[in-house]
């Protein structure tokens, strides 16, 4: 027995020997950048491809979709484009640890189409160590587009959240369809840009924000946040809210029978598909009338039946993503970052480096990206990293989005 | 060999196999797997500590992510308000976490099986806003990031241990898995002897234990603030090696996973608990592998969680046991 012990033992601490020997080694120097060769690029990022906020797949599905196509037609300079995304399930911790895998494991060329808030800031350290681009974070935080002397490397893309909220609020002090509002708003950055925005735009105004109920986006159900909101004797309802919570607003509202005389949803909920939802079969009054933004195309709006961008848009989708629902908007989205991604990339041509991509995405200037509505442009500059800062207003109207009035702009602080 | 030199011989050897595994895998696994290793280091003290609450003490707890977000918190706060240095860091966390544990414990006792399942997962619910609601100390929302920080050893340039250097990835596994094998044979020592006896009389029968002379109130106390204590130390961990802590990180599935972790690995034994841990590691990034349509991982996920309490009802340690069972007509003795 003990002779047994010792035999295994001293094999043991051969074994030990050998590995701890071998741990030092490895690391060779590169010459380029990772992830790109003449013919590919490697794209990654994460995604909430399953948990509470896995509608927004649907922006991976499509820019993946898109970028397919374009390899189909040949790619960029040469190079084909792969964009690997992986599952956060919408939890930052396992965004971090998912990123991790793409830089060092897969050896992604840049960390593309994030999506999240708390998701994009929890890697934005990590990156700007490891100098890889945070391209297009999927999120309206005013943090991606204005820190960028903090992370020269991160961009947006999307409208600020507080822009957004600005437009609602200029709205609401010039045309005074109400004079005392009530906000439904989610309990973290999205949620609070969104009411700061708005607070902003009604400054100097007699409109005022009378009630503010929060909610975690934890929690099951806002009925007592309504329900609050409504004893305040507000007339304009605003909902910053996730599509699940945007949807119970409007059936509490409805429930309890209050009629606000406007309704604000923004454009994180506002998808033609979640309308219908909310409207429950048209028996809802309070959805009608609802005022939103809108920066893209919508794919149910009857307009871009015969537009050439929606037709290849419906091409791209049948051939690159079967099954997937054509009338939900993030696949809009993800192919107009996908689209905006093709042209830098062009831009920056065969030389493709990280810091001539960081830099070509610092002097951004394309009046029209077709996925987009007509007159907005994607714009950027050295000290101003919020690609798209224009938008127009649109009301729910008889089962469908109509937009109105002209562009609406705002740089956000 | 004798029964009890065979009681004692089997796990250590075992032991130092699993030592000694660990030990060289980051030779033979690239800084990535490393790195996924070490969170099955953290899950490994998460579940030790939660099979001394639930498996020894017959204690259910769905809120042990909650411990594990005060731990987290503790380490995070200690690191960027009072600039301590990550590892120092970890003991506070365990006392912290271990402290709240013996305080929820207290009311605790008054409950068994469901009810008490319910309150632990009320403060898991609780927790992330909770958090929230302290901004100014919790950075609310948008967290705390550790990334880069001075106090974060390894982040930005490699550490030297013992002559060798580590980059960020080896020294978060070698960190999380010391402190993990230290903490394991900690709860072995501690369940074998006086006290380990006392808790699964708990377990079995609380009538029994009273009329035995054990304290049901100073025993399932105990067990709440050790295992909490535990879980403070996989949050630290869990802080350190994910850079960043915020509410969303000790999410309520996060407690879930872990029980699932415990009984995948089998109640009331030490033995299984790694496999326990790779569990809730990989489990969910081979489910991802599998399909990427929607909903086509939660439902993979699903269906090997069942296959596996089919085809092993007590857990990974209920096979080591059966596999090592001795054969008939050999008693051991």
């Amino acid at each position: 027995m003990t002779r047994k012990l010792t035999l295994t033992l001293a094999a043991l601490a051969l074994v030990l020997a050998a590995g701890v020997a071998t741990a030092g080694a490895g690391q060779e120097q590169r010459t380029s950048d990772p992830g790109v060769t003449a013919t590919s690029i490697l794209l990654g990022g994460t995604s909430p491809l399953s948990g509470s906020a896995s509608a927004y797949a649907s922006v991976a599905r499509g820019a993946d979709a898109y970028l397919k196509y374009a390899n189909a037609k040949g790619g960029v300079a040469g190079r084909k484009i792969t964009y690997k995304y992986l599952d956060d399930a919408y939890n930052p911790a396992q965004t971090v640890q998912a990123t991790r895998q793409l830089v060092e494991q897969d050896g992604v060329f840049a960390v593309f189409n994030a999506l999240g808030t708390e998701h994009n800031i929890a890697i934005r350290d990590y990156l700007k160590a490891q100098g890889v681009p945070q391209i297009f974070a999927a999120s309206g935080a005013t943090t991606f587009g204005r820190d960028v002397d903090a992370y020269p490397g991160l961009i947006g893309f999307q409208p600020s959240y507080q822009a957004e909220g600005w437009v609602y609020g200029k709205y609401l002090s010039r045309t005074g369809v109400g004079s005392r509002v009530a906000v439904l708003f989610q309990n973290d950055d999205y949620g609070k840009d969104l009411l700061a925005g708005l607070k902003r735009g009604l400054q100097r105004s007699k409109v005022k924000v009378v009630a503010a109920q929060p909610y975690e986006v934890t929690a099951s159900d806002v009925q007592s946040q309504v329900a609050k909101l409504k004893s305040s004797g507000a007339d304009v309802f605003a909902v910053f809210a996730t599509p699940k919570f945007a949807i119970q607003a409007y059936v509490f509202a409805n429930k309890l029978g209050w009629k606000p005389r406007l309704t604000i949803n923004n454009a994180v909920s506002s998808a033609s598909n979640i309308m219908l939802l909310a409207s429950e079969g048209g028996t809802n009054k309070v959805v009608n009338g609802s005022v939103s933004v809108v920066f893209l195309k919508d794919p149910t709006d009857p307009k871009w039946k015969n537009d050439p961008t929606m037709k290849l848009y419906r091409q791209v989708m049948k051939k690159y993503a079967p099954g997937a629902n054509v009338n939900d908007v993030y696949h809009v989205y993800g192919m107009a970052v996908a689209w905006t991604t093709v042209e830098v990339l062009k831009k920056v041509g065969k030389n493709l480096t990280r810091n001539a991509l960081v830099a070509a995405l610092g002097t951004m200037s394309m009046g029209r990206n077709p996925f987009l509505l007509p007159g907005i442009a994607i714009k950027t500059g050295p000290s101003d990293h919020f690609p798209i800062e224009q938008m127009l207003l649109q009301r729910w109207d008889k089962g469908a989005w109509k937009s109105f009035g002209g562009i609406w702009g705002y740089r956000a602080t | 060999m004798s029964a009890r030199l065979r009681r004692t011989a089997v796990p250590v050897v075992a032991f130092a196999l699993l030592a000694a595994f660990m030990l060289v895998l980051p030779a033979f696994v690239n800084d990535f797997r490393a790195q996924q290793f070490a969170y099955v280091a953290i899950y490994l003290v998460a579940i030790t500590g939660l099979n001394v609450l639930s498996g020894y003490t017959g204690q259910i707890s769905l809120g042990h992510g909650a411990f594990m977000a005060i731990g987290g918190y503790t380490t995070a706060i200690l690191m960027t308000d009072y600039g301590v240095k990550d590892v120092w860091t970890i003991p506070a966390a365990a006392l912290v976490a271990g402290a709240a544990g013996v305080l929820f414990g207290i009311p605790a006792t008054r409950l068994s099986g469901l009810y008490l399942a319910l309150a632990t997962f009320a403060i898991a619910v609780a927790t992330p806003p909770v958090i929230k609601r302290f901004e100014g100390f919790t950075g609310g929302g948008s967290g705390i990031n550790l990334f880069g920080t001075e106090e974060l050893t390894a982040s930005l340039t490699p550490v030297e241990i013992l002559g060798f250097e580590l980059n960020f990835n080896n020294w978060l596994y070698y960190l999380c898995a010391t402190v993990s094998l230290v903490l394991y044979v900690v709860a072995w020592l501690f369940l074998r002897g006086r006290t380990g006896r006392a808790l699964r009389a708990v377990r079995d029968s609380e009538t029994a234990a009273v009329s035995f002379g054990v304290s049901l109130t100073r025993y399932k106390t105990l067990a709440f603030g050790v295992s909490a204590a535990y879980a403070g130390v996989a949050g630290s961990l869990f802080a350190i090696a994910t850079t960043f802590v915020n509410p969303d990180t000790f999410p309520i599935s996060l407690s879930i996973f872990l029980l699932v972790g415990v009984v995948v690995a089998g109640l009331g034994s030490l033995a299984g608990l790694v496999a326990g841990a790779i569990f809730i590691q990989f489990l969910p990034l081979w489910a991802q592998e599998v399909s990427k349509s929607p909903g086509a991982p939660a439902v993979v996920y699903g269906a090997i969680l069942i296959a596996v309490m089919f085809l092993l009802p007590y857990g990974v340690a209920g096979l080591i046991a059966r596999l090592l069972r001795p054969r008939r007509g050999s008693t051991g003795i």
